[in-house]
């Protein structure tokens, strides 16, 4: 975190009145995994401020403090098959945190808004995977999630009311090492279109979570397009992706080429039928992933922990299903699978509104497939979530 | 232009010769009073279920071309704070934002069907527009007394190729200004599933408000209160109110 908008922006939040919000959160997880059984969890406190010195700035910050309790410590060998005689030991902590997550002024002239600052930025229409952004990793069991803020430029440009022009500059001490994004948006008939050119650069190549190769580059040329049809909502989102490499990092399966180019991209629908069931589909083809499990390698598993790519094979599906059921409770289930390994996740969830501004989330996982596979590799979890807003 | 003042003229005549109003032109007038052309409103939204719990809910709502483009953006409580709805074309195109992820998503149609925040009102139920008109076929089948005003009891049947939010919708309005006090609304086995009353009604800058609506819902025995708390029908939408720039602020 560069803490020269700290500087700036707090003493001006300070300043102009601001309201106060966030919320407590407190989560325990049980997770069977083979023969080891894991307690875990976590509290966090989130104080969001805002301010608006006039009816064109606007000023935001959020502090998250975070804890852990019981396992803090994970092998992630332990949710990766064995593959010979590298399987040791890798572990990953996770430490208490003190974390200021967004902090960033927003100006609003007549002809564009202009963002600065630490900031949420979530582009794309899909809701499990969003195959143009690059800034978020979204967890497959909770894909709304709030997400971390990066620090940026953002560049908004209205066309009328339903056409735009996005520019999202990540910045870094030269200009060609600064992640970018650009995206023109607007509305045809009752859809939405949007076409997205990213180019990144600039990972950090020290981490052994990064992925197979040393990356010096990557271009994304991609698109969304999000609407109805026949009284289904339905969304395409898709990438293609140019990679510029060097020698590559790991000793992969694969022989080092200086570009690789892949595809990506999702297809979904959602609906609510008349007893008020609310269902969602998504489907996921990412061609950076492997295609057969024989084909994956310790890399794929930590290119796809770390973040650095969407998902660990090619071809997935996302299903949600949600209905409230009685009062202020709602029941939805939720399932995934990887359909190249034949490994997947069912989640039944219950939400409560105990008390207003209160929710208590009771959520199990089962999980199936051979114990070589993305998730057949777990049993099974429970997570309890309380959350009180203010 | 013309058609408005042709349909002005006929009615006026048919008042004069004291003829009572055909259903269309009783669902006319309803839709004309409660379509002004731009309006700002707080309210709150209470909803209290079967079992007597109680949620409160706060929002500020902007509407413009008679209902045609709304936005509607919570206040409270803390959790759903920011959360708006822009909704386009008569409730045809909407968008939600959620400030929890920063994220702008149109939704489809069918979005119009969910329940507001849980309440027993639907984002359809808060459109406006010419929806009576286009999308159902009337009758006037009674004049009663009700709650000590003469009203007109028009019944609505969906038209099937229209898409009409219910199947049949029976309509009272009050014969003095046509300001609809009752709306019952059937589901396709004509079971009265959900009951609107109007009630507080004032007269707001030369329009008839209802500052008090309660939508009860005859299967849970739920309820849901909508209270203006302010409203002015004077308000002017800047230039691309209605977007979704201004949807994220």
């Amino acid at each position: 975190m560069k803490f020269w908008g700290l500087l700036i922006l707090l003493p001006s939040l300070l300043w102009a009145q601001p309201e106060f919000f966030g919320y407590f959160e407190s989560e325990a997880d049980i997770m069977q995994l083979g023969s080891e059984r894991y307690n875990f969890g976590y509290n966090k406190f989130r104080l969001d401020v805002e301010a608006r010195p006039s009816d064109h700035v606007q000023i935001g910050a959020n502090i998250n403090i975070q804890h852990y309790w019981g396992q803090t410590t994970w092998n992630i060998y332990d949710f990766i098959p064995s593959f010979g005689e590298t399987a040791q030991a890798y572990n990953v902590d996770l430490p208490d945190t003190l974390l200021l997550d967004n902090v960033y002024m927003k100006l609003s002239f007549s002809l564009f808004d202009f963002t600065v600052g630490r900031q949420q930025v979530s582009p794309g229409v899909g809701y499990a995977w969003n195959p143009t952004d690059i800034f978020n990793t979204k967890s497959l069991m909770d894909p709304s999630y709030e997400q971390t803020g990066v620090e940026a430029f953002r560049l908004d440009i209205p066309l009328g009311n339903r056409s735009s022009i996005i520019a999202v500059v990540l910045p870094e001490a030269e200009m060609d090492q600064s992640t970018q994004q650009y995206t023109l948006k607007t509305g045809l008939g009752s859809f939405d279109l949007a076409a997205t050119t990213t180019y990144q650069a600039n990972y950090d190549w020290s981490s052994p979570l990064l992925g197979r190769y040393d990356l010096v580059e990557r271009n994304i040329f991609g698109g969304s397009v999000i609407g109805e049809l026949v009284g289904w909502g339905v969304w395409v989102e898709g990438a293609y992706n140019i990679l510029q490499l060097e020698m590559p990092l790991w000793s992969s399966y694969r022989p080092p080429d200086p570009e690789e180019t892949f595809t990506e991209y999702i297809v979904g629908t959602d609906h609510t039928f008349d007893n008020s069931i609310y269902f969602l589909a998504e489907y996921l083809h990412n061609g950076f992933g492997a295609a057969e499990k024989e084909d994956l390698s310790l890399t794929d598993y930590f290119s796809a922990l770390g973040g650095a790519s969407h998902s660990l094979m090619q071809d997935y599906l996302f299903m949600y299903a949600m209905h409230p059921t009685f009062d202020f409770v709602s029941l939805s289930t939720l399932v995934f699978a990887n359909l190249n390994d034949n490994s997947g996740t069912f989640a039944p969830q219950m939400d409560w509104n105990a008390f207003e501004d209160t929710n208590i989330s009771l959520q199990g996982s089962l999980f199936w497939g051979e114990d070589d596979t993305e998730f057949g590799i777990q049993d099974w979890g429970l997570r309890l979530r309380f959350r009180s807003d203010f | 232009m013309i058609p408005r003042l042709t349909f002005l003229l006929m009615f006026s005549i048919s008042c004069i010769f004291g003829q009572t109003p055909t259903a269309t032109e009783i669902v006319d007038r309803v839709t004309t009073i409660m379509s002004p052309e731009n309006s700002y409103s707080k309210g709150t939204q209470t909803i209290i279920t079967s079992s007597g719990k109680e949620r409160v809910f706060e929002f500020d709502s902007w509407a413009a071309e008679k209902g045609k483009s709304s936005l509607t953006r919570y206040t409270k409580p803390a959790a759903i704070r920011g959360q708006a709805f822009l909704m386009l074309n008569n409730a045809d195109d909407i968008w939600s934002y959620f400030p929890r992820t920063k994220r702008v998503r149109k939704l489809a149609s069918h979005a119009k069907k969910q329940k507001m925040q849980g309440s027993d009102f639907t984002y359809e139920d808060m459109g406006g527009g010419d929806v009576f008109q286009t999308k159902f076929k009337s009758t006037l089948i009674a004049e009663e007394t009700r709650d000590g005003e003469q009203v007109w009891k028009v019944e609505m049947i969906g038209i099937p190729d229209q898409d009409p939010p219910y199947p049949k919708i029976v309509l009272w309005a009050r014969q003095s200004d046509y300001y609809p006090v009752a709306l019952d609304y059937y589901n396709e086995i004509d079971f009265n599933t959900k009951s609107l009353v109007m009630s507080d009604i004032q007269m707001i800058e030369k329009y008839p408000t209802a500052m008090t609506m309660v939508m009860t819902d005859n299967k849970e025995r739920s309820s849901t209160t909508m209270r203006t708390l302010e409203i002015t029908y004077s308000w002017q939408p800047p230039k691309s109110f209605f977007s979704e720039r201004n949807l994220k602020k």
